[in-house]
């Protein structure tokens, strides 16, 4: 009997995954149509993200002669990861589960973070080019006030929860209003969600000028597949990170009771985030790099303010 | 009115230090002539802008062939020069003594050394031998911890090719050098034989964004030598062309700065009002540059009463859009934060580099050809010369927004105010006098082009000079984004909006 919950679990935790991975580029095409409609351009369809990664996932890579292993198997540690996460993001349905046994963390959860981002500044490093370089030194340089902003805010629903059960947390937060804490709890997460998904203020994922570039300067060597991978994951970590938005950060309890139900109103929730994303993203301008440390520092402030609130 | 002064090569740079210190705007431009098949010298001419309204000063010296091929440096007096003498060293051979930095400014690893393509005895049909083992160095420094940074010549947006060599100290640059050239069409080569009317289409099409601006340069030139009058409506035509060019111009580059800082509703916008006015544009001239308006001796399309009303009604919707757009920019704090205190180019250095146009206004050069060199009758029309101290992104772009709203409010003017239809809107060019020479300007979008040249037999072209607006800004480059780090730079860049094609004629 425990097994065959166990084993069922499992299934769950992969259908779960697989599910998330494969809405993954929709919402980044949600995302593009909102800014393009502000822009007043038409923009890509809503599926372009989808036949983008097929034509990259169909084409050969090339590899530059002086990187090493690390290069070469950075989009598969890169995908998994983020295919890992997605199997952990809460989407509400693992009530059904109850909340004792084994439960997916908070902290395996992050630490799949920065297991892919370690992995993505080293290959940024490995082919010597000074855009991965540059790209590479960036994202640490911004990891190091974003996690810290991302920890403490999940800490805030963790303290109440008691757990740091991504379900409990869940029921937690999604069955009772935790007042300001909560608030800024919810700001700082946003802010994160700005910085972690390479959007403007922090980083511009539409520029074609490499000497500004984060994120994108670090993915510059790849191509074909492994590029394929590393579009199609980052994808995943945005809807991942949207979705823990939704279920842990966003104040509003659920009125209807079905699981179903709540899993629609998750859907609500994620897009209406992707949406706020993208206006944030019309709304400004990239800021100078050197100021994002502060930009980001305010997040960090605002989620201690919080824990301090609760 | 050009003064022409001839002196012997020794007395040159005494003469130009007297010159230069008479000038406003100092030295326009300077550049070689092969006169050997007239009077066995090579001579250095330089163009100095006179104190006086309509006045420049020009200096000739001579180079006898059989002498040292060399002539002194200018550069260590009037540092505009530096760029003129490498060039002059690459397609002449003529050595500037005293220039610390002859490198081959046009001419690439892959030019053979001893070959000199503006000589008359080169033949523009010469296949020249790829050279092996040429190294053209680029500025660097050493030092623990700074490394460099290669960018292009191959860049990811659709743009033309330069390689920018960074030295870094972490994000913070403290050197760039430049190095362009890589498709140049040696058009000045080219158009030499070529007859007046033919050489035009050349000139017209060194720079697409320049179209107008270039084709007025060489016209006046041509028909100042030639001594002829253009009707009075040709002239204000020539003016809505011209201040129609330098609309699509700003109002494009006020867009395409918002994309070097990520603020894609400038952006969007910039581009979404250039394309009204490239249509207007393809209205008036039949395509989205404005060529085939200006030629030689007038223009050649009239403008009819329904274009004049199509282009006041195209301007009534732009200027309510595009005071829109400035709001979004300069009451912007986010974009300020970014702009303001960016690339820092000192009036100190835009004075001595000879910078012009934007760029030069920007810091406190207060200099515009079209108010303070008048031609085409812009001394009829009354407007502002918008100027900046500070020198930075934010002053290169008010300026520009500013000027947008001149050229706004000069097009109404003549539009207001146009010549009745006459029966020629051109004169035919009449034969000028062999070996006559002859210099034309005018102010484009992104700041003064000159030209110069010399009529051979026939009304033929004997030597053609271009000294674009982009050739004299470049060099502030390398000054404005030391000091700043290397993910400003492109907004830098933009700001002054250099133009690869009219530095590679």
């Amino acid at each position: 009997m425990v097994n065959n919950l166990i084993s069922t679990y499992l299934i769950y935790l992969l259908g779960k995954a697989l599910v998330l991975t494969a809405l993954a580029p929709l919402v980044a095409g949600i995302i593009k149509k909102v800014k393009a409609f502000l822009q007043n351009r038409r923009g890509p369809g809503l599926f372009q993200l989808y036949f983008d990664i097929g034509k990259l996932l169909a084409k050969d890579s090339i590899i530059s002669p002086t990187t090493s292993w690390i290069f070469t198997v950075t989009p598969f540690i890169y995908f998994a990861a983020a295919f890992g996460a997605a199997a952990l993001a809460p989407v509400v349905a693992e009530v059904f589960f109850g909340t004792t046994g084994w439960q997916p963390d908070l902290f395996m959860l992050l630490y799949l973070f920065v297991l892919s981002r370690f992995f993505l500044v080293l290959a940024g490093l490995d082919a010597g080019s000074s855009f991965g370089g540059m790209g590479g030194a960036r994202e640490m340089f911004v990891a190091v006030m974003v996690e810290p902003a991302l920890l403490l805010a999940s800490l805030t629903v963790a303290l109440r929860a008691h757990s740091t059960n991504l379900t409990a947390m869940t029921l937690s937060a999604q069955t009772g209003f935790g007042g300001l804490s909560a608030i800024f709890a919810a700001t700082a997460f946003f802010v994160v969600l700005i910085a972690e998904t390479g959007r403007i203020p922090v980083d511009n994922p539409d520029t074609h000028l490499e000497l500004t570039m984060i994120h994108e300067g670090m993915v510059l060597e790849y191509s074909g597949r492994r590029l394929g991978l590393i579009v199609w994951a980052v994808a995943t970590k945005q809807l991942v990170l949207l979705v823990l938005f939704a279920a842990l950060f966003w104040p509003f309890p659920l009125i209807i009771d079905s699981v179903a139900g709540q899993i629609v109103w998750l859907i609500v929730k994620v897009v209406l985030t992707a949406i706020a994303l993208a206006l944030t993203e019309m709304l400004a301008n990239k800021m100078r790099l050197f100021k994002v440390p502060g930009f980001l520092a305010v997040a960090s402030l605002l989620a201690l303010l919080a824990i301090v609130a609760q | 009115m050009i003064k022409n002064f001839t002196v012997s090569v020794e007395n040159l740079r005494a003469a130009a230090n007297v010159c230069y210190s008479k000038s406003k705007h100092g030295l326009l431009a300077m550049f070689a002539n092969d006169e050997r098949q007239l009077n066995g010298k090579f001579a250095i001419y330089c163009l100095f802008d006179g104190r006086n309204p309509k006045k420049m000063l020009m200096i000739k010296a001579t180079i006898d062939q059989k002498s040292a091929m060399e002539y002194p440096s200018l550069t260590p007096i009037i540092p505009a020069a530096a760029w003129f003498e490498r060039e002059i060293h690459d397609l002449f051979g003529l050595t500037a003594v005293d220039n610390a930095d002859l490198r081959p400014l046009l001419l690439h690893e892959n030019w053979p050394a001893d070959v000199y393509p503006l000589r008359k005895d080169f033949d523009v049909s010469t296949i020249v031998p790829e050279a092996i083992n040429k190294k053209i160095p680029m500025a660097h420094a050493h030092g623990e911890g700074l490394f460099e940074v290669p960018v292009g010549p191959i860049h990811a947006g659709i743009i033309e090719p330069g390689h920018f060599r960074f030295t870094q100290a972490g994000e913070a640059t403290l050197l760039l050098d430049a190095k362009l050239g890589f498709t140049h069409r040696g058009i000045e080569k080219t158009v030499e034989g070529l007859s007046l009317n033919k050489a035009f289409f050349q000139v017209e099409r060194i720079c697409g964004g320049c179209t107008v601006s270039h084709a007025l340069a060489f016209c006046q030139a041509i028909e100042t030598m030639a001594g002829v009058d253009i009707s009075e409506r040709a002239k204000a035509i020539r003016i809505v062309i011209a201040e129609l060019e330098r609309l699509y111009n700003h109002v494009g580059d006020a867009g395409n700065l918002c994309a070097g800082l990520g603020f894609a509703v400038g952006t969007s916008n910039g581009a979404r009002l250039k394309e009204y006015l490239m249509r207007l544009n393809d209205a008036v001239a039949g395509n989205r540059f404005l060529r085939g308006m200006v030629i030689p001796g007038g223009v050649h399309y009239d403008l009819t009463p329904e274009l004049i009303a199509e282009i006041k009604a195209t301007l009534d919707k732009v200027v309510v859009d595009f005071e829109q757009m400035t709001g979004l920019l300069d009451e912007n704090d986010q974009f300020l934060d970014r702009v303001n205190t960016t690339g820092l180019l000192p009036y100190q250095a835009a004075k001595e580099l000879g910078v012009v146009g934007v760029a030069a206004r920007a810091s406190g050069v207060d200099y515009d050809l079209r108010r303070d060199k008048p031609y085409s009758g812009y001394d009829r029309v009354k407007f502002k010369v918008p100027v900046q101290r500070t020198g930075d992104v934010a002053a290169r772009l008010l300026v520009r927004l500013e000027e947008t709203f001149e050229s706004i409010s000069i097009i109404r003017q003549v539009l207001e105010n146009i010549p009745t239809t006459e029966p020629k809107l051109a004169v035919p060019i009449p034969l000028i006098k062999p070996y006559m020479t002859g210099v034309g300007w005018s102010e484009s979008a992104r700041g003064g082009n000159i030209h110069w040249l010399m009529v051979g037999e026939n009304n033929t072209i004997y030597r053609y000079f271009v000294r674009s607006a982009s050739y004299a800004n470049w060099p502030a480059l390398p000054i404005a984004v030391p000091g700043n780090i290397i993910p400003d730079f492109p907004l830098i860049n933009k700001s002054f909006e250099l133009c690869y094609a009219c530095l590679d004629r």
